[in-house]
């Protein structure tokens, strides 16, 4: 009997859930109000932000979410086929816009929107081209377009040569599978040259294996510097550990990882990367520009990002400037 | 819709998938992890047959015989140099990742302009108006139940009741005079075939490879297997093969659900899970418990 009744309610719940998915299809819009369905890849502090950002981004814009605007957001953590799901749901639910936050999201979204006309605004994308999202002359390759986090790495290095101007090698450990991480490397790897470093990177495959690659590094290098390469900066710990024991500096992508314990960084504010894809969003929700008509867009200008507290325990003197050039800087090393 | 057609199209599409690991886990008794390299790998190879521009069609048949392979490697090391079940798969698994980048070019191969099969020139002749819409998930489905009914009429051959009994009783066969590693070894060709089959239709279906689709692919086709044969062992009209893929799409099913109630964006997981244990318990036999 009680097998009857939990069977039962679970057919019902299940059909319910599905025709009131399906009833509801309208996507609520009346005039001057939205439905912006979000696919966040991971969860991750720097596309948090992201997230974060492009809601202020829009609120600037007077689209403001609780008011004219409705926001689905899901979080596909980690799995591809949960990304591919989540922006099935949001056609179906014709919203009127998403957005997607990382590269495997964008490229779902992108796909399951093609034979619908939903545009998808993305961000945290490194290499928009290189995942078939735009052309190379960064025009849209249909009706999806956003923001690229592509990493500052002409400044990153002077940044570098500027606080150890005796320093030869620069480190960078990267996943074998990340196409950012490695056209990043590919990056370093030319303009190194230019500023007097020679770069060595090791390749690993997972998270586990970043404390060898890192035991390893600190051997060879006089610095490492880091990517944006979601394994390695999970495991960033670990790197800086192993990076201490030996007395070199680690030096960071992005804000996150300058708060963590990385000496400085000139790099992404995810937050204001969010908010100019918030602005993009704005213009093609209120029918301003086609997403299709609009290039992607990269930060201009990178910040720097400097914490003191990390510069002292590698014995390292800041150029004096820093302390009012930062666009943030840390007197502790927070680990969260 | 949209979302009903996507739980329809990815549960069908790891159906196949399940079928696989329905031959080595519940079959072979052998819990092969192979199954995490060798989806992605039959993505990697249908990419880049892709790429160079070969038909899409002929992807299926050479990911099916690439993942055959694949399997056949898995069976050698376990058979011939005589590595545990588990490892052999771990080795063969890790092994894989490499290979498979190797294959794709790189960790992210998009094949957004690329005919495939369910955009060429002969299916969008076929499907055309209100019909385009369901072209992906009909396709799908004839191409599952082509595997399915192979794999049912394979069964049924000499062949296929040998490989049922290595796993049930493996003394038998052997007194048959035949040898039972050959057996194991066809068993996990064929499994890890259509394991390759299901990584070449996603690759397809998303129009792009992503070296981490493989990561927990086991996985899911272990929840498929049990939440199908489970949920179905008393319905005689079904073949166990059918039950497998209903499991897959009641899996995919599970997450939608979740993805729809819509409590917490991070709850995902946790919902799932909750609704796979209430299958589990529902189809459970009580008394047997007792």
């Amino acid at each position: 009997m009680k097998k009857k009744i939990l069977e039962a309610v679970m057919t019902v719940t299940m059909a319910a859930a599905i025709l009131t998915g399906c009833g509801n299809a309208a996507g609520g819009n009346g005039a001057g109000s939205y439905t912006i369905g979000i696919s966040q890849f991971a969860v991750h502090g720097s596309l948090d932000n992201c997230r974060e950002g492009f809601l202020a981004g829009l609120a600037e814009e007077g689209i403001v979410e609780g008011e004219n605007l409705k926001v689905e957001y899901v979080n596909a953590q980690a799995e591809p086929g949960t990304a591919a799901m989540t922006a099935d749901n949001f056609v179906s639910k014709k919203v009127d816009m998403i957005c997607a936050i990382a590269t495997p999201s964008a490229t779902t979204a992108y796909n399951s929107t093609l034979n619908s006309d939903i545009p998808v605004i993305y961000t945290a994308v490194s290499d928009p081209v290189g995942a078939g999202l735009a052309n190379a002359d960064g025009s849209s390759v249909g009706n999806i377009t956003g923001t690229c986090d592509a990493l500052a790495v002409d400044a990153q290095l002077q940044m570098i040569r500027e606080i150890l101007p005796d320093a030869k090698t620069i480190g960078i450990i990267y996943t074998t599978s990340e196409a950012n991480s490695i056209s990043t490397v590919a990056q370093y790897e030319e303009a190194a040259g230019n500023y007097g470093f020679e770069i060595v990177t090791t390749g690993v495959t997972a998270m586990s294996e970043v404390s060898l690659a890192a035991a390893d590094m600190v051997k060879k290098v006089d610095c490492i510097t880091n990517l944006t390469d979601n394994t390695v900066v999970s495991a960033l710990q670990t790197v800086l550990e192993e990076a201490n024991k030996a007395g070199i500096p680690v030096f960071g992508s992005e804000v996150e990882q300058v708060k963590a314990g990385c000496v400085a960084s000139m790099g992404l504010e995810y937050f204001e990367l969010g908010k100019q894809t918030g602005k993009m969003a704005a213009m093609v929700l209120k029918g301003e520009a086609k997403a299709s008509d609009l290039k992607f867009e990269t930060i201009s200008e990178p910040s720097l990002y400097v914490n003191f507290a990390a510069a002292e325990k590698n014995g390292l003197t800041l150029p004096e400037r820093y302390a009012t050039d930062a666009y943030q800087s840390f007197d502790e090393i927070v680990v969260e | 819709m949209a979302l009903i057609l996507s739980v329809l199209e990815q549960g069908m599409i790891y159906g196949i998938l399940a079928l696989g690991v329905y031959i080595t886990y519940k079959i072979l008794d052998f819990p092969d992890l192979t199954v995490d390299g060798s989806f992605p790998f039959g993505a990697a190879v249908t990419v880049r047959l892709i790429s160079l521009g070969v038909p899409a069609v002929l992807t299926l048949p050479i990911a099916f015989l690439g993942g055959a392979l694949v399997g056949m490697c898995t069976g050698l090391i376990h058979v011939k140099l005589k590595v545990r079940d588990l490892l052999s798969g771990i080795v063969m698994m890790t092994g894989l990742y490499t290979i498979n980048l190797w294959m794709a070019g790189s960790g992210y191969v998009p094949i957004f302009n690329k005919s495939t099969i369910f955009d060429n020139s002969t299916v969008n002749a076929l499907f055309t108006g209100a019909l385009s819409r369901f072209k992906t998930v009909i396709i799908i489905f004839v191409i599952t139940m082509a595997a399915k009914y192979l794999l049912d009429w394979y069964m049924s051959t000499k062949s296929g009741f040998l490989l049922r009994a290595v796993g049930d009783n493996d003394t038998i066969v052997t007194s048959l005079g035949v040898d039972k590693g050959l057996v194991k070894i066809v068993g996990l060709s064929i499994a890890n075939g259509l394991v390759a089959l299901s990584g070449c239709i996603y690759a397809q279906q998303q129009r792009s490879f992503e070296i981490s689709i493989g990561t927990g692919a086991v996985v899911i086709g272990l929840a498929s297997v049990i939440i199908g044969t489970s949920l179905f062992k008393k319905v005689t009209f079904l073949r166990v093969t059918a039950s497998v893929i209903i499991g897959s799409v009641l899996y995919k099913a599970c997450v939608a659900l979740a993805m729809f109630a819509g409590i917490d964006a991070n709850a995902i997981k946790l919902i799932t899970a909750v609704l796979f244990l209430l299958i589990l318990v529902i189809s459970m036999d009580r008394k047997k418990v007792k």
